[in-house]
């Protein structure tokens, strides 16, 4: 009898330990970020100079978007609207502790999201939230949002990557310690070196697959391939598809092929001359071909925008064709007072490795058009610091949003980061008519009139939403085949 | 009448002397190779706008990352333009911009250090002393500065360039300098009275001319090299201008599978430097300087 339960005790030990091991974090999930905020570079997910490779990893949101995209449990377990959708209950998750050890709970969103709207902070997720007025605590574990007006879809506003919860009062230390809810905790933080990362062991949705999450900074393209190719890092979201071929024959990669909204474009501003000139701004859209740069720049793998922003899977996207027009846009110069065309410089960095690749096609389509274009290469370093925003023409890249979320942030009149510094007050109330209207169809209707406005007077021209090409390291396992914000992290392993 | 008979004379004798320097050099098989490269590039670098097959700026999806061919004979790029004809235009933008560069540091360079070798004492120290600090700084750096703040058209390339190449040049100068200084010509014609400028004109310079041509030379396919790597930066030539150093920046990430894009730049730009180098070794071998101590031997 002693025997056997010796026997059963050393079995029932074995397999217990054999399940902590299987279930301990093991081993190191090496990515990059190109650094392309420079000195500014923080891990506050409110400002613009957030590094968004760790706080998505440290943080977490009320509400998360599931792998199509729709509103899903994150931190916040159910929610509720009145009947005009003007008011939101949000019930939150019990038991869950930030990094610090405090506990998470109403007074914590309250502060999140009320500080996203702080007009000293400036963040560039203000205008999108300026739709909340207030947000009342009912409880420890239920918070109410007021809103300004109906808005039927607020819980997609809220499962943007920015709207991460963090402890009430840590705004001051926020941008260095990057505490919150999430899988990993921030253990040293070298926004020009390397930032690593640790396991959370106490992740309410279980300890993460990996020990430490190194976050590294190349800024130059070529260079992050390198580095994948030698084994430095383990994942490159950013490979261009004319390089797919270097990793499909080798079996120690994985190449994944992703269809996103992110969007490249080039930006004019529309208070420069001559681009204050809504005729100058639509010759320069028209004379693009988009169809050859999506075969050009992505080898095929991207769907043709015609300068909206709104994602191919968004409900809300105008469907429309936009060949390229040379004679209406020389038509649309000569009535601008151009009959022999306009220059122009745009300043590619290799932070986005098509960027360059873009300037040099679009350089020759326009040609045709009499627009002459001279390309800069400028350092990818401080880019969006010193050269998006700043100069007449720039390049830009944006990942996918909701459609009304990236409405109002890349065009509306009062947003932070209106690139083309755009103001239209047809667009601005189209936006405020969707928001409050309750039918689909009308409210469909509105987003589709403000993307109309923006095919007639925007300045940004946006060629193509890509289909990301993700390569990781074939060590890499259980890595959500979705955009960034919508990976669950604490499950990625690296054998 | 007689005066323009002994004019003619001197240009019959430089002629002649320049002949005479040429065949020494071309007498040796790795001056012969350098000239003959150089040579090629200069021929190539004028005639390749007319012998180009394509144009150097048609981008296609039909013909992206095509092998070599009949039809293509060094294969196309990621855009599908023709690698043959950016090849041979690959070189002209870079030839011309360190030509003129590599003139310009010659000069200031040359004359500063003969200057600051003649005239010697605080003036000297000061130059010098400047001359050591910008030194210490690495000139890619600098470069690199100067085209973030200006821009990278020529018009900044070739004086920028010409400057930071110029720096060595002047240290160079001012030693060949004080190896003539010294001399009884140099004292005497500061007996008579002549002018530092004077002095430098008609006794110096004919005396480390040599000198300063050569190093002028090796500072050439430096500069070349410095230009090139500009380019692969991304801060030298603005496409779609051709260049050897762009073409290789752009193709670097396809040389797995699409070699050919990458393989005639490389072949363009290092034949060119390594031509140069053979030739400014002849050249010095010709005039009878030795390139290691940058003395007369």
């Amino acid at each position: 009898m002693k025997y056997i339960l010796k026997v059963f005790s050393a079995t029932f030990m074995s397999l217990i330990l054999s399940f902590s091991i299987a279930n301990a974090s093991s081993g190191v999930f090496k990515v990059s970020h190109d650094l392309g905020f420079g000195k500014d570079t923080n891990l506050d997910a409110i400002t613009k100079g957030r590094l968004f490779q760790v706080v998505i990893k440290t943080q977490n949101r009320l509400v998360r978007p599931d792998m199509n995209g729709v509103p899903s449990p994150s931190l916040s377990t159910d929610w509720s609207a009145n009947s005009d959708a003007t008011e939101w209950t949000f019930n939150l998750r019990k038991g869950i502790y930030f990094h610090d050890g405090s506990a998470f709970d109403a007074p914590d969103v309250k502060y999140s999201l009320m500080r996203a709207k702080d007009p000293d902070i400036g963040s560039p997720v203000r205008k999108s939230l300026n739709v909340v007025e207030d947000i009342e605590v009912v409880d420890q574990h239920t918070v109410k949002m007021k809103l300004s007006t109906s808005f039927a879809d607020f819980p997609l506003l809220l499962t943007d990557y920015r709207l991460r919860m963090i402890p009430e009062g840590s705004g001051d230390t926020i941008g260095q310690t990057g505490v919150g809810t999430g899988p990993f905790m921030v253990d040293k933080f070298d926004p020009e070196g390397t930032t690593i990362l640790k396991a959370n062991p106490e992740y309410w949705e279980g300890a993460p697959g990996v020990a430490e999450v190194h976050v590294i900074a190349i800024p130059d393209a070529q260079a992050r391939i390198q580095a994948l190719l030698t084994g430095q890092i383990d994942m490159n979201r950013y490979v261009p598809f004319n390089q797919k071929k270097i990793f499909d024959s080798n079996s120690k990669f994985t190449t994944t092929v992703i269809p996103t909204g992110n969007w490249r474009g080039v930006v004019m501003r529309t208070d420069t001359a001559p681009f204050d000139n809504p005729k100058v701004r639509k010759a320069f859209r028209l004379a693009v071909d988009r169809q050859e740069l999506v075969d050009l720049v992505m080898g095929g793998a991207a769907t043709v925008s015609c300068d909206t922003p709104v994602m191919p899977s968004d409900q809300y996207r105008l469907q429309m064709d936009c060949p390229q027009n040379i004679s209406k846009a020389k038509n649309l110069l000569r009535e601008a007072g151009f009959p022999n065309g306009i220059e122009l410089t745009v300043y590619p960095a290799t932070l986005e490795p098509t960027w360059p690749t873009i300037a040099e096609v679009v350089q020759q389509q326009v040609a045709k058009a009499g627009i002459k274009v001279n390309i800069e290469m400028v350092p990818s370093k401080g880019y969006w610091n010193e050269v998006w925003m700043k100069k007449p023409v720039s390049m830009t890249r944006w990942n996918q949003r909701p459609a009304d979320t990236i409405l109002h942030e890349a065009y509306h009149s009062g947003a932070k980061w209106n690139e083309s510094y755009f103001k239209n007050a047809d667009f601005d109330k189209n936006l405020a008519d969707a928001r409050s209207e309750l039918d689909f169809n009308k409210r469909k209707k509105a987003y589709q009139n403000a993307q109309m406005t923006l095919w007639e007077q925007s300045g940004t021209m946006i060629p193509y939403h890509v289909s990301r090409l993700v390569v990781t390291s074939s060590k890499v396992k259980n890595l959500d085949a979705v955009d960034h914000f919508s990976i669950q992290w604490h499950k990625v392993k690296v054998d | 009448m007689e005066s323009n008979l002994i004019i003619k004379d001197k240009q019959k004798n430089k002629l002649e002397k320049a002949f005479e320097i040429l065949k020494t050099m071309a007498s040796k098989p790795s001056g012969l190779i350098g000239l003959t490269i150089v040579l090629f590039h200069v021929v190539l670098a004028l005639i390749s706008p007319y012998i180009a097959p394509y144009d150097y700026k048609a981008i296609s999806p039909n013909t992206m990352l095509l092998a070599p061919s009949a039809e293509h004979w060094f294969g196309t790029d990621s855009l599908g333009r023709d690698v043959f004809t950016r090849t041979i235009l690959g070189g002209r933008t870079a030839l011309t911009v360190t030509f003129f560069g590599s003139l310009i540091a010659l000069l200031w360079g040359g004359l500063l250090g003969i200057f600051c070798g003649l005239v010697g004492g605080k003036i000297d120290d000061v130059v010098m002393r400047v001359v050591d600090a910008f030194l210490s700084i690495p000139w890619i750096l600098a470069m690199l500065l100067i085209v973030s703040l200006l821009g990278t058209s020529t018009e900044v390339l070739i004086p920028a360039l010409g400057f930071f190449y110029g720096k060595g040049i002047v240290r160079v100068a001012r030693a060949a300098t004080h190896d003539v200084i010294a001399k009884d010509f140099i004292v005497s014609a500061r007996a008579r009275g002549h002018s530092n400028m004077s002095i430098i004109w008609n006794e110096i310079i004919p005396n480390v001319r040599d000198a300063i041509l050569v190093e002028g030379a090796m500072r050439w396919s430096w500069m070349l090299l410095g230009f090139s790597s500009l380019s692969f930066l991304g801060f030298g030539v603005s496409p779609p201008t051709p260049d050897w150093g762009l073409m290789i920046s752009n193709a670097r990430g396809l040389m797995s599978f699409a070699y050919w894009s990458v393989i005639a730049p490389i072949v363009g730009l290092s034949s060119l430097i390594i031509g140069i180098n053979l030739t400014a070794d002849a050249f010095a071998k010709a005039l009878g300087i030795d390139r290691s101590t940058k003395a007369p031997v």
